[in-house]
């Protein structure tokens, strides 16, 4: 009988690698760190997903229970990796809980860290309460309590959403674009204008980058059919005057300096890697990309390989990527593990 | 820092004093050049619909500045400051500022319509520049353009009699934007015409001077139109928030 394959992280990735592999009848070893499955859409709380509108404790919430109800799939929850050693097809796990395993293959779906908005402090963020994260916001949807000033718990009138907090900002060494924030930030700000028609959201952009098919549904849908409002600027810094939050910067199509008050400031945080990568690249014996998430070894050859024979990644551990493309990565990485493994590298040609 | 670059600087900003002294500090002279403060300090949420409640400004909310309406523009091929995407865009952000920078130059829109065919949104950007500079005058932003004079003068006389006697017009309109009728053109085009001495035409000219001609049974659809315009009237004044105004206005006709 063939020994099981390692997955690492419970979130969309690695729930669809899971699924994906008991589906065929091989049997896997699930380990998430956190106490429950499902990932950032399931712990950090959101609301409704980009683009289905799903709610993500539904959707998300479905391929957890797919997963839990299969036999095949074991799933370790409040564990980590503490070594694995081994060939492709023979390795070894030891679990931060004791437990030891046999793996042939492991599949990495550790995901990603959201930002910490306290390393842009010049915008506010754990200096006034009514700054916020997309993040936040997703959660004051989900848990059905509604949009809320944090500080009084009054209903916002007007709302600013800062796009690329942590993304696209060399300053603190994130050169890159995290892909989903103006998508998922058209999408708070029409939830924010249909719960609460009287208050204002604007979008405060260098770019929009709702890509691909978002383009219809969020970028034009948030402006004619919800008037949310985007203003080409550059925010220097939100502070108060004791009353309102004052955003500051500068409107980039008018050239005007702008001095704007809000009752809520949205900071649209991007996807840091995974802030255990470093360990997790040290016990696996795999290459960090240069800016730090999990390198992709084959882009054409095959699915998920990383720069270890036998180790794969899939979803947000290889870059800023969305539920969906995560998913279906997870998928394609399982069948690549299989393809692997009944034709190790060695015996082909 | 004396301001060397002053070109960069639009003039209304720039305060020059002759002698100015700052905490006992002699700053006269090649320090006396400062900048007014220039900082859009906040939005008017209210301006988009307020432009959209005036006839011509109802689809100001479908443009996505593509700036097809500027690039057929033919005011703005004379002056490039022209520029009605901007205003749009401008309208639909709320900065009311930075669109009364350019309130003596909105109204002049020739009306050539090339906007209108341009525009692949049916914004109709040609109405929306009339709504704005109607919006500039009944926010009292701006005194009445000569062409709302015009439209006022010739609306004034299809009421009254139900036709239109061109030289009527033109007299009233000299008048009331307080212009001398014996304008060069004027006599020129006079001079010409009577060089072919139109016998009937000075004849009819001269009657209806006195006497001014008139549909017949026009009052039943005067005061309908009447009726019409008012209604539209109180109804703008609402959408418009011009009560407040108002009020002032007879505050300070009365003191």
């Amino acid at each position: 009988m063939s020994k099981p394959i390692l997955i690492v992280g419970g979130g969309p990735a690695g729930l669809a690698a899971a699924h994906s592999l008991g589906s065929i009848g091989r049997s896997s070893i699930l380990v998430e760190k956190e106490g429950e499955l499902g990932g950032a859409p399931i712990l950090s709380g959101y609301a409704k997903l980009v683009p289905t509108g799903e709610w993500a404790k539904d959707a998300i919430g479905g391929m957890v229970k797919r997963v839990v109800d299969d036999s095949s799939v074991r799933v370790q929850t409040g564990a980590t990796v503490t070594s694995f050693d081994g060939e492709p097809g023979n390795f070894k796990v030891e679990l931060s809980n004791g437990d030891k395993h046999e793996v042939e293959a492991a599949i990495l779906c550790s995901g990603f860290t959201h930002f910490d908005s306290v390393n842009k402090p010049e915008w506010g963020f754990g200096t006034f309460p009514d700054v916020v994260t997309t993040t936040q916001v997703e959660q004051m949807i989900s848990s059905g309590g509604g949009v809320r000033c944090p500080s009084d718990k009054r209903k916002p009138k007007r709302v600013a959403i800062l796009l690329c907090v942590g993304s696209r900002d060399r300053q603190i060494g994130r050169e890159w674009c995290s892909k989903i924030c103006c998508t998922v930030s058209s999408n708070i700000a029409m939830e924010i204008r249909e719960e609460l028609p009287d208050c204002h959201v604007y979008i405060y952009y260098m770019d929009i980058r709702t890509f691909g098919l978002y383009e219809t549904k969020y970028y034009w849908r948030s402006q004619e059919e919800f008037k949310v409002k985007y203003i080409k600027a550059r925010i220097a810094e939100v502070t108060s005057d004791g009353d309102k939050l004052i955003v500051k910067g500068e409107d980039t199509l008018v050239k005007r300096p702008i001095t704007i008050p809000f009752d809520m400031v949205v900071h649209a945080v991007g996807m840091d890697p995974n802030v255990d990568n470093p360990d997790i690249a040290a016990t696996f014996g795999i290459d960090l990309e240069e800016h730090g998430y999990v390198g992709v070894a084959n882009r054409y050859g095959a699915m998920g390989a990383t720069s270890r024979p036998g180790v794969y990644v899939a979803g947000s551990a290889t870059g800023p990527e969305t539920i969906d493309d995560s998913i279906a990565q997870g998928h394609a990485t399982a069948m690549a593990v299989l393809t692997d493994l009944k034709q190790p590298v060695g015996e082909t040609a | 820092m004396p301001i060397h670059e002053k070109s960069l600087i639009r003039p209304e900003n720039l305060k020059t004093h002759d002698e100015l002294i700052l905490d006992g500090v002699d700053v006269s002279g090649h320090w006396s050049t400062f900048i007014e403060t220039r900082v859009v300090s906040d939005y008017n949420e209210a301006i988009e619909e307020e432009i959209a409640a005036l006839p011509g400004g109802e689809n100001i909310h479908r443009c996505w500045q593509c700036g097809s309406c500027t690039n057929s523009c033919t005011v703005n091929a004379i002056n490039p400051e022209f520029n009605p995407r901007y205003w749009i865009y401008l309208i639909r952000m709320g900065m009311e500022s930075e669109l009364l920078r350019d309130k003596d130059i909105i109204w002049q829109c020739v009306s050539c319509n090339k906007c209108t065919y341009a525009c692949p949104r049916d914004v109709f950007p040609e109405g929306v520049m009339k709504a704005t500079s109607h919006w500039l005058e009944r926010k009292g932003h701006t005194p009445k353009s000569p062409s709302m004079h015009f439209d006022e003068v010739f609306t004034e006389q299809i009421l009254k009699t139900g036709k239109i006697e061109e030289s009527r017009t033109i007299r009233r309109f000299f008048k009331r934007t307080s212009q001398g009728l014996m304008q060069p053109w004027m006599i020129e085009m006079v001079k010409r015409l009577l060089k072919n001495l139109p016998v009937g035409m000075l004849t009819r000219m001269g009657i209806a001077t006195f006497v001014a001609p008139r549909t017949s049974n026009w009052s039943g659809a005067s005061s309908a139109i009447q009726e019409y315009i008012d209604e539209q009237h109180q109804k703008q004044e609402e959408l418009l928030n011009l009560s407040e105004l108002i009020d002032i206005a007879q505050k300070d006709a009365a003191a």
